[in-house]
């Protein structure tokens, strides 16, 4: 069994993550155990306020400790290059809670696409618009936008390199050019509560990946049952959860010494969300420079 | 009453779909036609049961019974042909785009207002039954103040051939002028809101040597930060996919069309393929709000949206260029 400690029970605005996913993921999964003390443990599940939590998770690489970090990894690009490096340099897995993109039907599409069932792929267009919940103060960009941009880096295995968004930091349009002339486009953020769609929970959430050769559509929010009664009419999951997942991801990668989702993802997906923060503030698109060399 | 007399331009792909709605319209009747190719619009004529035919506007214009014309040609034609469609007298129902350029949408309008005629542009999908119904829903107020549009119309198959009119940018106006102005043009009007900027993106992804973009991505922001994301494409594979999808998110609700929204599916021995639900004629309805212009009733399609759908579609032509977003002033 690994050895698992919770820290923190914060996140952006109302958020507790640790508790209403991280906790609950840990205590039934087969791998892991919870213990009361960061000393005893191998691993932290680290949700402290965003402000704070570049410091926390770099502190726990220190200490020798695997890390599970809410998303997002780090306030800024800048803490998270920092603790990609210090994760190598200490030889500990950190795995950043993008959790999205292990939505079973996303797997088995990042897995199709990747052994080209729809050719070259050239563009594809994503929606994730959550209804209802509590809006994030830091706006939804910052709150939920690595997940799309992450699944798109997933599917895509290419990095970005021009960003332009447009409409409100609540509900926003990333126009992306990746290498190799493919484009996506990303509507994101939140819309006001609907009905039969729990709090916070995703209105729409499907990926439309066009290719040389043919069209993938995923709906994310399947695989799921449609259930009506007198007085609701909505789905429901029936896939492995996406966190049981992500903890999958994290206890392979503790055994293997390298997990299959770390701080590079993080760094990427936040420099494509700094890129479009700058492209709304001055109304054009903005060029993401080279990745940042880490010795990785 | 007396019948409305009409004259088609162009005996082309699209003209069927005009005569059809005339035909429909006991206060519309169909006088001649009129094409550049006079074998062609001789077996038009002949197909209508013997009707007029000539080779040219001017003829037709001095037909007697003729109050109003369609015109179906090609769009680097709609501006002259319809300069003297003023010139006569007539209403005139052009088909998109008004125009190539804004300076020619301009002109025409200003012809008739001139002209003290009516100018309707066939922005068609006004008049579809989804079109309508998710007007109807917006101005319903379900979904509150609307701030978001996605709609994406995708089709699989290019224009027949290299000598085709709707390749030559110089012919059609480009991609954005020849199609992409019925998603310009729908998405603001279910929108309500004053366009203020255009950001696009336009690939040719069929073949390299296209010199017109066949999958657009046109995205539209509004005075009030509303956003209209629309994708215009003839460059999807399999060549016989035709999709529509639409989401409309607003301050109180969504309102969503997958792509099977309106059809049911065969599974069949050659693939999967849609059989849309029957409707209504968008063409039919499109033909009834013009002569109910005629008539004195207000445009369903104002001559000053046409102008804008051109303002648009050159603006997003601009934005590929220049790869920058760009200022719209209509
Ligand atoms: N509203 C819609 O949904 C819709 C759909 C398709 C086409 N259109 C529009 O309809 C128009 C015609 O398109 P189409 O696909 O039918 O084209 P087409 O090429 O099939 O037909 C055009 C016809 O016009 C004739 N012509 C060309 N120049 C002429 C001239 N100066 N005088 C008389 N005739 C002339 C040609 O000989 C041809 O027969 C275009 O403006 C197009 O944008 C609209």
């Amino acid at each position: 069994m690994i050895r698992v400690a919770l820290v923190g029970n914060a996140g952006i605005g109302s958020q507790d993550h640790q508790n209403s996913m991280y906790r609950p993921a840990f205590e039934r999964h087969p791998r892991f155990e919870l213990v009361d003390t960061a000393e005893e443990a191998e691993v932290l599940s680290i949700a402290v306020p965003l402000a704070e939590r570049g410091t926390a998770v770099a502190d726990a690489i220190r200490a020798g400790k695997h890390v599970l970090a809410d998303k997002p990894l780090a306030a800024t690009l800048a803490e998270a290059t920092e603790i990609e490096r210090l994760a190598a340099a200490h030889g500990v897995v950190v795995v950043p809670a993008h959790h999205q993109r292990f939505g079973a039907a996303l797997r088995s599409a990042i897995a199709a696409v990747r052994a080209g069932r729809v050719g070259l792929p050239w563009n594809v267009q994503c929606d994730f618009v959550v209804a209802g919940g509590d809006p994030a103060p830091t706006g939804e960009l910052v709150n939920f936008g690595l997940y799309p941009v992450d699944v798109l880096r997933a599917l895509l295995g290419l990095e970005v390199h021009r960003v332009h968004a447009t409409g409100t930091p609540d509900l926003v349009t990333l126009l992306l050019d990746h290498e190799h002339g493919v484009t996506s486009t990303v509507v994101c953020g939140r819309v006001p509560a609907l009905r039969d769609v729990p709090p916070g929970g995703l209105a729409v959430h499907r990926y439309r990946i066009s290719g040389s050769h043919g069209v993938l559509a995923v709906d994310a929010r399947k695989p799921a049952l449609q259930v009506r009664t007198t007085d609701t009419f909505g789905p429901v999951w029936t896939g492995p959860g996406t966190v049981d997942v992500l903890l999958d991801v994290l206890a392979a990668g503790i055994a293997a010494g390298r997990a299959a989702l770390g701080p590079h993802d993080a760094v990427q997906a936040q420099r494509v969300i700094e890129a479009a923060q700058r492209s709304m503030a001055v109304g054009q698109p903005v060029a993401i420079g080279q990745p940042v060399e880490t010795g990785e | 009453m007396d019948r409305i007399g009409i004259v088609l331009v162009g005996a082309g792909f699209i003209a069927d779909a005009h005569s059809g709605a005339i035909d429909a319209d006991p206060r519309a009747t169909l006088i001649g036609i009129v094409d550049a190719d006079p074998a062609r619009a001789a077996a038009f004529a002949r197909k209508q049961g013997g009707i007029r035919y000539a080779p040219d506007l001017d003829t037709a214009l001095r037909w007697p019974g003729v109050d109003a014309v369609i015109l179906c040609t090609p769009n680097d034609t709609h501006a002259p042909l319809g300069l003297a469609v003023a010139t006569a007298g007539k209403h005139l129902l052009v088909e998109k785009p008004l125009a190539t350029t804004l300076a020619d949408a301009h002109r025409l309008a200003d012809a008739f207002e001139a002209a003290d005629r009516v100018l309707v542009a066939a922005h068609t999908h006004r008049f579809y039954d989804y079109g309508r119904a998710v007007k109807q829903t917006i101005s319903s107020g379900a979904i509150g103040r609307p701030v978001l549009v996605r709609l994406a119309i995708l089709g699989g198959w290019i224009w027949p051939d290299w000598s085709a009119w709707v390749g030559d940018p110089e012919r059609s106006g480009g991609h954005a002028l020849h199609n992409g102005v019925h998603l310009l043009d729908l998405a603001t009007w279910w929108l309500g809101g004053e366009p203020t900027g255009v950001y696009a993106r336009g690939r040719k992804q069929t073949a390299a040597e296209l010199r017109i973009y066949d999958y657009l991505e046109m995205v539209v922001s509004y005075a009030d930060g509303a956003t209209a994301v629309c994708e215009m494409s003839r460059a999807h594979r399999p060549g016989s996919l035709a999709q529509r999808e639409l989401l409309v998110a607003g301050t109180a609700g969504i309102v969503e069309q997958g792509w099977d929204g309106e059809s049911s599916l065969v599974f069949g021995e050659a693939g999967t393929t849609t059989v849309p639900a029957a409707g209504g004629n968008g063409f039919a309805a499109q033909l009834g709000a013009w002569l109910d212009a005629i008539g004195g009733a207000a445009p369903a399609m104002p001559v000053a949206d046409a102008v804008r759908a051109v303002a648009l579609g050159v603006a997003v032509e601009e934005s590929i260029a220049t790869g920058k977003p760009v200022a719209v002033t209509a």
